[in-house]
Parts: structure tokens; C-alpha cells; sequence
């Protein structure tokens, strides 16, 4: 607001305090034109402890509300945010793109931030759910330090929509005590859930994984909408559910106190539980499988959309990335964060598996989210 | 209030009157005309008249089933539960431990039936009963994400729904007719099947409708204690809504939800008429 | 019999003892016992999410129970006697509001409202600066409407059993269809009134289902539990579960108190 530092007039000063008493004008306008801020903000800086995290709360409101999914972020970092900015973050989770769409499309989400994956930007764009990021509001984010693979499906007709969180891979967690090995393959994990494994295996509740993932079992395109195809896969689905512990994008309580042996895993889940229970391992099927990157995006209807550009530039902050990426065990497509990451973490083959292992892989293709035969597959399957 | 003209009657209807043309007419004539629309591209709704909807609903078939299974099969397991400790509260409890006693059913119901039916995660997961089992020789019993962990959070949940009405029932009973009874040599079962059972009904027919019309709708006991795998079609409701965004068929199924429920209510009280129960205490029927 | 009843207990409560007990656990997991601490409750105290959501929840169900209690009562008292078709037709709404399973509640709701503010919203906002949404405003309407069903039931119920004769004694004595509703009728139907509003409150406070689809941006507490739940159970979950348990149960015993003391006055 204006100039900050301008001495102000004694009557002038009052009719300001009056303004701002019977709220006219906000509180920072307020502090602003009186000089009030200023001098908050020097006793701030002189004394830290003597500025409450209020009063710099004004600027960004006292809150931002966080949608994404499971296990992905380290909690530090949110306390660490709430005491920088007196903002407090509220994260919900979500197990699927289409649970994230669905909130979004029903109005009045009430969230600042979400973390939609890849494939589902361009519904986003399309249906005018998503704000063009304004980019000078996250300097944090330099786009010369990505790696363009995993943060090219931020930007659709030139237009910045979604900043890269990181990427990762769906693959096969298994507990090698229970399984008697590594499980590397979708033809193992579904035979295996109707023989061996029966009533230790999970899948997500989730259409692009876990349709995606019984196409690859028959040699299919993880992509694929074709209808005999899917037919293929919801017989395999079908056939394989009653065998199944759950269905469910949550898996890590089940795994870790052994109810479940195996289940589809994202990568940082898998090193996750790798890091704390050694003998659960993480593979990718060596059928293929799926590829993906996330993103920091902001809904249209975004109430604390300050806080929201606050929250997302605090998160691509190198140095708070870093701690993000130790505890979410993802690999992160920022030079400037693998910078700083411990050398093992960044040779780890949860991480970084071979390359010619990478290649089988596929990104997840737009038409799968809007697909009705998809999503209602995945509807008969759960309800079957 | 007699006497009160038409009029005065006609302004305090008016409020309920609104509110139910409001929030409860006009949303299910909505999800009425929804269900003859269509999905659009990328979910939610879309205009048109089609009856691809209910034409689809066999998809939804083994939801139906399900509910319709384990809704009566959870009824009548927890009147079973209930009926005794109904019974002993009312009969053979001495009125100075009755309140509290009392209190102590209520108390669970009071609280979020969330937060209750997910403290059966740990109790039916594998560090719980399947271990102690296991001690006892049982070993790979699996518990949780079954029909019958589903069936223990609906008797857990609903018990309390169960033992009033039942309580209200036996408490009315005039003992001095048991007394009788003994005094004419009747054995004690007989007494119970011939004076106390008959009059208990009207209890144990509410009890049951109250459980049944809720389990009906149950959603979040299977989704807790399910795992995904026991889908009621408040689930497939749930999941059409929030997930694959397909309005138009989510509304025919929840319509068919509704003629299903009233179908079997319509039977229900019909078959109570004609056992020659009276008019309940709650006014439901 | 006894031991039988001990049993039942035991399985009521052994559940909620599970949960004040890992409350109190100072591990990160929710499932196992580690240490004794009560940072969990302070933890929960000081997060302005949990506290918010509380605060919506208690909110919610105050003013839905306190708009039902007085919609339904006013109800009530209109039904009580009333024959022909109004009467029908209100008997027949209030059936088809309580027996209606609250899923369908609530997606009908949330469509039903989606849809007329998408078409009122486009000349609403521009008029007024409001845009209409999904919040506060139709939990309570959403609540409300189920529960003034049960407090329409529960007043009614009570209007059948009361003296008739004494109220046209009052009139017969002159006193005006309000005075005698105030003195004759309101102290006679009062446990029923205050019995419904406490029904409504604890449901409005309880549910999640019709919350989950119409609170749009809006968190109760429920809605909050559920999605804590899905995020990795930590014991602050605990920690709020015991902490509303406990205040439920006090409400619920100072509501006893009052109940009886009202009830005990105007006889006797």
C-alpha cells in the first residue's frame, strides 16, 4: 500500500483510526499509511520474540488449506511455515485424481492448494477449474533447475498453471519375509493375490493404477480406453477381488503391522516403509507400469490464495524441498534440492531405478481421467 | 388449542412448510429428474431423457445384495444382543443401579460413531483378536476388512438403538403377571415365550426398524471396517458421486435405494399388522 | 444374566477405552501404547483447525436445532387436532424426512444446491456481491430439516397425552390463545421440546454423512476425524475423540439434571 514511510498528519492519523475502527479500511491498510507498520516491522526485526506471528499474519491471513495425498509431506515443514508466516496449514488427503476433480467440480472445495498429478492438469484447464500461476509471486521456482520431463505438464498453451512437487512410480511393495522374495511383476502380483497370497494383497482405490497396472497383466497400454481391453482388465479385477485384503490408496498401516504382503505402491511409500521394515522391498513390474509427476496447482476458487502462493514458494525452497524430500522419499526433479540431498539417497534404486527399467514405463494420458468406461469400471469393481 | 382458527394453524405450518419444499422436496424431485439424465464429458451432470440409467442399475447388483443381506443379518444380530441386557435392565436390575446403568448404554451412542468404529481397526487388525487367537492356537484368522468385521461395527454402532425401545417395552410389563404365573406353576421360560415375549413386541418391532431403516443407508461402517471390499449402496452411492462424478446414475441408484427401503418397509409393517402388533411408541410406522 | 450384561458392557466400552488409552501414547502411531505423555491433548487444543472444526460443529448444530425445535414445535402445535389434507400431507413429509436414509439426504441436497445456485448466482452476485455456496448455511438447513422431523414427532406425541380440558378451561376463563399457550400448553410440552432439541443438537453434532456432501468448504469436526483418519492415524485423533466423549457426556448428565428438575416442577 503506498508509501510506507511518509509521515502522516495528527488529524489525518485519526480520521484513519476512525476508518479503521468502523472497518472501512483494512487493518493493513491501516498499519500502512499510519506508519504503524513500519514501526512494528522494526521492532520486529530488532527483536524477533517481540513481533507475534500475527502481526505478519496479517498479510498472508492466518491459514491455507492444503489438498493432497497421503504420506507426502514432512510435518516439520508446516510447523516450520505456521511459526515464518503465522499461517497455519490444514492438509487433507485424497486417494485419486478423480476424488480431487469430484470435490472441485461440486463447488466450494475450500482449498488454497492442491496436487494434482500430470495427466489430470489439461480437465483442470479445460474446465476452467485452475489458476494461471503468477509466477513472480514464487520466486522460488526457477524452471531452469527442473528437469523438463517432470514439469513440462505444468504449462498447457504456454500458460503456467501447476509448478512440479516432484515425480515417482507406481510399482509393487512386498514384504519379503511373507512373499519369499522380490515381486517384480504384475503377472506375479495378480496370480499371486488368487494363489499364494490370498487376502494379503492390496490394490488402490484408485482407476488409473489399478485398472492401469491389470491392462499391463494382459500386455496392454496402461493408457488404454479400448473397450475390449478394459474388458480384459475388469475380468482380471473381478476375478481377483475377493482374494484381496482391501482396496485402498492407503496401505502403509496394513503393510507395516503385516496384515498385508504386497500391494501397489508408490515410490516414496516404498521407500518409506523400505527405510523403517528392511524386508519390505519396492519393484517395478517389469511389464511396465506407470510414471508420473505431481504438482503444486491453485483452484479458481481458492479463498486465501496469498497464503496459497506463500505455502507453494516456501515448499520449492531448496533447502525446505530437501527436508520434504527425506521424509516423503520421492525423487525430486529440482537440481538445486539434489544438490543437497545425501549422496546414497540419490543412487538409491527405490529412487532411481536403471533406466532401461524406467523405459517400460508410461505417463498417465489425459483421456483416462474423463473416460466414463474407466470410471465406472473401477465403480463395478469396487462394488462387485 | 382447539379452538385456534385456521388461519393462526396455517402460519405455523408455514415455516416447516418451506423448509421441507426447500430441502427436502425440491432435492429429491432434483435427483428424480437427474436420474433420467446423462453424464457429462468430464462428470457431473448432464441434461437429456434417457433410462440408460436404470437400465444400468444390475451393475450395481451385488451392492444391493450386500445390503440387503447384512442389513437384516446385522437387525437381528443385535436384537439378539440386545433383548437380554434389554430384558435384565428392565426386569432384573434394582431401580437403584437402573439410571446409571441406563446412562452407560446411552453414553457410547452419544459419541461419534467415527471415531468408535475405528478403534475396531486395531481391534480386529492383525495386532489384535487374530493375535490373541493366534495364542490360542488359531492361527490366520483374518478379521478386519470382512463381512463380519462389517457386522461387529454394526451391532457395536447401533446397539443402543436397539435396547431402548426394547427397555421401553419391558419396563411397561406388569409383574405382578409373572408373579401369576409362577404362583400357577408355570415354568419360567413358559411365562417368558407366553406373557413377556408377546409384550415386549412393539419394542422389539421399533428396535428393529429403527436398525434396519439406518442400516439401509449405512456408508461409513462398511468404508471404515470394510477395506474397500463390503460395499453397501450407500458406498456405491458414494463413490458414483466422488469419485467417478456420474450424477445421472448415481441419482437412479439412490432412487432405487428408496423404493427398495420403502418396499420393504411397506412389507414389514404389513406383516406386523397382520401378527396384530399395535401402533408403536415412536410414531415411525 | 448378570455376567452376560457385564459382557455387553465390556464390549460397548472396550473400544472407547482403546482410544482414551492410546490418547495418551507418546509414539507417532495411534496403534500402540509407547510412554505417557498428554501432548497429544495439547497438540489438539492448540490446532486452529481442530478448534475451528469444533467450533463449526458446535455451531451448526445450535442454530439447526435451535431453528427445528421452534419450526417443529410451531408444527406441532398446528397438527395436534387437525384433520383433512394439510394434515396428510404434513404427516406424510415428516414419515418420508425421517425415513429417508441420510446418503440420499445429502446428495440430494448437495446436486439440488449445486444446481440452483449455478442458475441464481450469475445475476444473485452482480446485484449483491454474495455468491452463494455451499457452507454454514446448508449443513444448518440440510440438519435442521431432518431434525425438526424428530421434534414434530416427539411434540406431537406429547400434545396427544396432555389435558385437553384444561385448555379450553383456559380459554373458557378469557385468557388469550397465547397466554394460554405460554401458561397452560408450553410448561406441559416442555420436556418434549427440550428432549428435541437436544436430539437434534447431538445429531447435527454427530453426523457426518450429510455433512460429508453439503458442507462444501466448511469442516465440522466429524469431517475432520474422517479425513485424519485417512491420513495415518495419529493419537491426537485419540486425544479429540476422548475429549468430545467427555464433553457429550457432561452435556448429557447436566441435560438429565435439567430434564428432571423441569419435569419434576410443574407436577408433584
Amino acid at each position: 500500500m503506498k508509501d510506507d514511510n511518509k509521515p502522516i498528519s495528527r488529524k489525518a492519523f485519526m480520521q484513519e483510526l476512525r476508518s479503521y475502527r468502523n472497518g472501512s479500511i483494512t487493518r493493513r491498510h491501516f498499519m500502512g499509511v499510519t506508519g504503524l507498520g513500519t514501526a512494528m516491522a522494526v521492532m520486529g526485526g530488532t527483536m524477533p520474540a517481540f513481533l507475534p506471528s500475527r502481526a505478519r499474519a496479517q498479510e498472508i491471513g492466518d491459514r491455507v488449506v492444503l489438498a493432497t495425498w497421503p504420506n507426502y509431506h514432512d510435518p516439520a515443514n508446516f510447523d516450520k511455515f505456521a511459526e515464518m508466516t503465522g499461517a497455519y496449514s490444514q492438509v487433507n488427503v485424497f486417494g485419486s485424481n478423480e476424488e480431487m476433480l469430484a470435490k472441485i467440480q461440486a463447488g466450494g472445495s475450500g482449498w488454497d492448494v492442491f496436487v494434482p498429478t500430470n495427466y489430470a492438469i489439461p480437465t483442470y484447464v479445460d474446465a476452467d477449474l485452475i489458476e494461471p500461476l503468477d509466477l513472480s509471486k514464487i520466486p522460488n521456482y526457477d524452471a531452469a533447475a527442473f528437469d523438463p520431463r517432470f514439469a513440462e505438464a505444468g504449462t498447457i498453451n504456454g500458460t503456467v498453471y501447476a509448478v512440479p512437487k516432484n515425480w515417482g512410480t507406481t510399482g509393487i511393495a512386498f514384504n519379503s519375509d511373507k512373499t519369499g522374495g522380490v515381486v517384480d511383476s504384475w503377472k506375479t502380483f495378480f496370480d499371486g493375490a488368487r494363489d499364494q497370497f490370498d487376502g494379503r494383497v492390496m490394490v488402490h482405490d484408485y482407476q488409473l493404477t489399478t485398472i492401469g497396472n491389470a491392462l499391463v497383466y494382459h500386455g496392454f497400454s496402461f493408457n488404454s480406453v479400448d473397450p475390449a481391453e478394459l474388458a480384459q482388465a475388469e475380468k482380471l479385477l473381478i476375478d481377483v477381488k475377493p482374494h484381496l485384503y482391501a482396496i485402498s490408496s492407503d496401505y502403509q498401516p496394513a503393510m507395516r503391522n503385516g496384515d498385508a504382503w504386497l500391494t501397489m505402491c508408490w515410490t516414496g511409500d516404498g521407500k518409506q516403509m523400505h527405510t523403517d521394515i528392511p524386508e519390505i522391498g519396492f519393484a517395478l513390474g517389469k511389464e511396465g507400469g506407470e510414471i508420473w509427476s505431481d504438482y503444486y496447482a491453485i483452484p479458481k476458487d481458492a479463498p486465501h490464495k496469498e497464503a496459497a502462493y506463500a505455502l507453494i514458494n516456501f515448499l520449492l525452497d531448496p533447502e525446505v524441498n530437501k527436508a520434504e524430500a527425506l521424509a516423503h522419499g520421492y525423487p525430486v526433479a529440482d537440481s538445486r534440492t539434489n544438490a543437497m540431498l545425501p549422496e546414497e539417497l540419490l543412487n538409491d534404486p527405490i529412487l532411481y531405478p536403471a533406466a532401461e527399467e524406467l523405459d517400460a514405463l508410461e505417463f498417465g494420458a489425459a483421456v483416462t481421467l474423463t473416460d466414463p468406461n474407466r470410471a465406472e469400471l473401477m465403480a463395478r469393481f469396487k462394488s462387485a | 388449542m382447539a379452538m385456534t382458527p385456521s388461519r393462526a394453524r396455517g402460519l405455523l405450518l408455514t415455516p416447516a412448510g418451506l423448509w421441507y419444499a426447500a430441502l427436502l422436496l425440491l432435492p429429491l424431485a432434483v435427483v428424480l429428474i437427474f436420474s433420467f439424465g446423462e453424464r457429462s464429458p468430464i462428470g457431473g451432470y448432464a441434461p437429456g431423457f434417457t433410462f440408460a440409467q436404470y437400465a444400468n442399475l444390475p451393475a450395481r447388483f451385488a451392492a444391493f445384495r450386500n445390503t440387503l443381506t447384512l442389513a437384516p443379518i446385522g437387525t437381528l444380530a443385535a436384537l439378539l444382543i440386545a433383548y437380554p441386557l434389554a430384558y435384565f435392565l428392565a426386569v432384573k436390575v434394582t431401580p437403584k443401579w437402573k439410571t446409571l446403568l441406563l446412562v452407560l448404554v446411552i453414553v457410547p451412542f452419544w459419541t461419534s460413531i467415527l471415531i468408535r468404529s475405528y478403534a475396531w481397526i486395531f481391534l480386529l487388525g492383525g495386532k489384535g483378536i487374530p493375535a490373541l487367537l493366534a495364542h490360542l492356537g488359531l492361527e490366520d484368522i483374518r478379521l478386519l476388512n470382512t463381512p463380519f468385521a462389517v457386522l461387529v461395527g454394526i451391532v457395536y454402532g447401533y446397539l443402543p438403538l436397539m435396547v431402548f425401545p426394547i427397555y421401553v417395552a419391558l419396563e411397561k410389563l406388569d409383574k405382578r403377571l409373572l408373579e401369576a404365573s409362577a404362583d400357577l406353576g408355570t415354568p419360567p421360560w413358559r411365562s417368558f415365550l407366553q406373557i413377556t415375549l408377546p409384550l415386549s413386541m412393539p419394542g422389539v418391532l421399533t428396535g428393529c426398524m429403527l436398525v434396519f431403516i439406518l442400516l439401509m443407508g449405512e456408508f461409513l461402517i462398511p468404508a471404515i471396517l470394510g477395506g474397500g471390499k463390503v460395499f453397501f449402496v450407500g458406498n456405491a452411492l458414494v463413490d458414483l458421486f466422488l469419485q467417478s462424478r456420474n450424477w445421472a446414475f448415481g441419482s437412479a441408484v439412490a432412487v432405487a435405494l428408496v423404493v427398495v427401503m420403502l418396499v420393504v418397509v411397506a412389507l414389514y409393517s404389513r406383516a406386523v399388522k397382520r401378527f396384530g402388533a399395535t401402533r408403536d411408541d415412536t410414531g415411525l410406522m | 444374566m448378570r455376567l452376560y450384561a457385564l459382557a455387553v458392557y465390556a464390549f460397548l466400552y472396550l473400544p472407547i477405552c482403546i482410544i482414551a488409552l492410546f490418547s495418551f501414547s507418546e509414539g507417532r502411531s495411534a496403534a500402540s501404547m509407547q510412554g505417557f505423555t498428554f501432548d497429544w491433548y495439547l497438540r489438539a487444543l492448540k490446532n486452529p483447525f481442530v478448534m475451528e472444526a469444533l467450533w463449526t460443529s458446535v455451531r451448526v448444530a445450535f442454530l439447526s436445532a435451535f431453528m427445528a425445535t421452534v419450526v417443529g414445535t410451531m408444527a406441532a402445535l398446528a397438527l395436534t387436532g387437525m384433520h383433512g389434507r394439510v394434515r396428510k400431507m404434513f404427516d406424510l413429509l415428516v414419515q418420508i424426512a425421517v425415513m429417508i436414509p441420510g446418503i440420499v439426504i445429502g446428495i440430494a441436497t448437495l446436486i439440488a444446491l449445486v444446481t440452483v445456485f449455478d442458475l441464481v448466482n450469475p445475476w444473485f452476485e452482480p446485484a449483491t456481491g454474495w455468491k452463494l455456496s455451499l457452507g454454514t448455511g446448508s449443513l444448518i438447513g440440510a440438519h435442521g430439516m431432518f431434525t425438526m422431523s424428530l421434534v414434530v414427532l416427539l411434540v406431537r406425541g406429547r400434545m396427544e397425552t396432555l389435558d385437553h380440558a384444561l385448555i379450553e378451561a383456559s380459554s373458557d376463563l378469557g385468557a388469550t390463545p397465547f397466554g394460554t399457550f405460554r401458561q397452560v400448553t408450553l410448561p406441559q410440552i416442555l420436556p418434549a421440546v427440550l428432549a428435541g432439541f437436544l436430539l437434534a443438537f447431538t445429531f447435527s453434532f454427530d453426523d457426518f454423512i450429510i455433512a460429508f456432501f453439503v458442507a462444501g468448504a466448511e469442516t465440522t469436526l466429524p469431517i475432520y476425524v474422517f479425513s485424519s483418519i485417512r491420513r495415518g492415524v495419529t493419537p491426537e485423533i485419540n486425544a479429540i475423540g476422548t475429549m468430545v466423549m467427555v464433553a457429550s457426556l457432561t452435556i448429557l448428565i447436566f441435560a438429565q439434571v435439567l430434564l428432571r428438575r423441569t419435569q419434576a416442577q410443574p407436577r408433584r
